[in-house]
């Protein structure tokens, strides 16, 4: 075996994880190499000053102190639980108005006769020639658009359930990669 | 007769607090040990700490049990201590380019005077100690996992979430790290001990 051999095993060998027929063969080239010996008495020396330190005292209040955070927690988290129909957040509330303006938008522009009472829709001005022809190319979408919006929707889907999945954990550290990521403070 | 983690967390799992608050006596002085360990502050230990638990009894509901309860632990744990050490070097930038520059000044000077003089065991620790503090954060982890907490290879691996490969060469990077350091200190030592 050449020095460097063994200099690579020497860790492994004071760790007690090299295998039995490797040892064999770095003790029969450590009982002729005084450098390898050298080196692994070294190696040992590091070892046993790391191994040293008693383990320090932790602040006789901590156990108190994270119970109580805990139990901050446990009192916050109920409040917080579910969606509840009575009392939603302000972003369920934003949500559920937007997606009542685009429904009743949306059937009252199926009907002429109700388009043509709205100030907007009615094909006279820019806005409303705008506003018309999103409409149709929502309504009237080819296969392809709507195959590229599937993906794309499934996708945000696909991370989303993964995301759920994770753990709060993963999250936490998904969500602090992004934000590095970001141009933000 | 004392329960077990599995059953402590199980518990847990139920909201029963009290099965918390005993897992907390059971692993918050190793816990600390790993924190301060890595950040080097008693105060900033305590706070990183009481995170660390206090993930563990959030995420608790998502805990499945595929690694022992401590190893889950202690990696909470080491990504507290980890994002604590990050968002140091990011907030002191200037400080740590200057730290860095003091740091070297300071190695030079240190590893001539430790060859300058003899010194006893208890000494030698506590250099070592002191040049442990100052090895990169990913070399530091190992040495701590491994020397303070006695842990195996795949113990560390499951924490660290490296291979147990990266786990050796870590470990071999950072003892040769360290020997090169005190290569002085322990020349010396070995020539008194044959002397």
């Amino acid at each position: 075996m050449r020095c460097t051999t063994a200099g690579k095993q020497l860790q492994l060998y004071s760790d007690g994880q090299l295998p039995l027929d490797a040892v064999r063969s770095l003790e029969l080239h450590l009982a002729g190499c005084a450098s390898c010996r050298e080196e692994l008495r070294m190696l040992e020396m590091v070892a046993r000053d790391l191994d040293a330190p008693a383990l320090i005292v932790e602040p006789e209040n901590l156990h108190a102190q994270i119970m109580q955070r805990i139990a901050q927690v446990a009192e916050m988290q109920p409040a917080q639980k579910s969606f509840s129909p009575w009392r939603p957040s302000l972003v369920e509330l934003l949500a559920a108005v937007l997606l009542a303006t685009v429904a009743t938008l949306g059937s009252i522009l199926q009907q002429p006769t109700l388009r043509a009472l709205l100030p907007i829709a009615n094909g006279h001005d820019s806005l409303s020639l705008a506003f018309m022809r999103l409409v149709h190319m929502l309504t009237s979408m080819d296969s392809s658009t709507l195959a590229l919006l599937l993906w794309i929707s499934g996708t945000l889907l696909g991370v989303c359930i993964t995301l759920a999945c994770a753990g709060t954990e993963m999250r936490a550290q998904w969500f602090k990669a992004m934000m590095d990521r970001l141009p933000v403070r | 007769m004392e329960l077990d983690d599995q059953q402590l967390v199980l518990a847990c799992k139920q909201g029963n607090s009290d099965a918390f608050s005993l897992l907390v006596q059971r692993y918050q002085r190793r816990i600390f040990n790993l924190v301060y360990r890595m950040v080097q502050n008693y105060d900033e230990a305590s706070e990183i700490t009481q995170d660390a638990f206090l993930a563990a009894w959030q995420g608790l509901p998502a805990f499945r049990g595929d690694a022992r309860f401590a190893t889950w632990l202690y990696r909470i744990a080491y990504n507290c201590a980890l994002r604590q050490l990050e968002s140091r070097k990011r907030d002191t930038a200037l400080h740590a380019a200057l730290q860095a520059e003091a740091e070297h000044a300071y190695d030079v000077d240190d590893s001539q005077a430790i060859t300058d003089k003899t010194l006893d065991a208890h000494e030698r620790q506590e250099m070592v100690q002191e040049y442990l503090a100052h090895l990169p954060s990913k070399y530091r982890s190992v040495l701590i996992l491994r020397h303070h907490l006695e842990m195996s290879y795949e113990e560390m691996a499951e924490i660290l979430k490296m291979p147990v490969g990266t786990i050796k060469t870590h470990l071999f990077r950072a003892r040769n790290l360290l020997k090169e350091r005190l290569q002085g200190l322990y020349r010396d030592v070995s020539t008194e001990t044959r002397g």
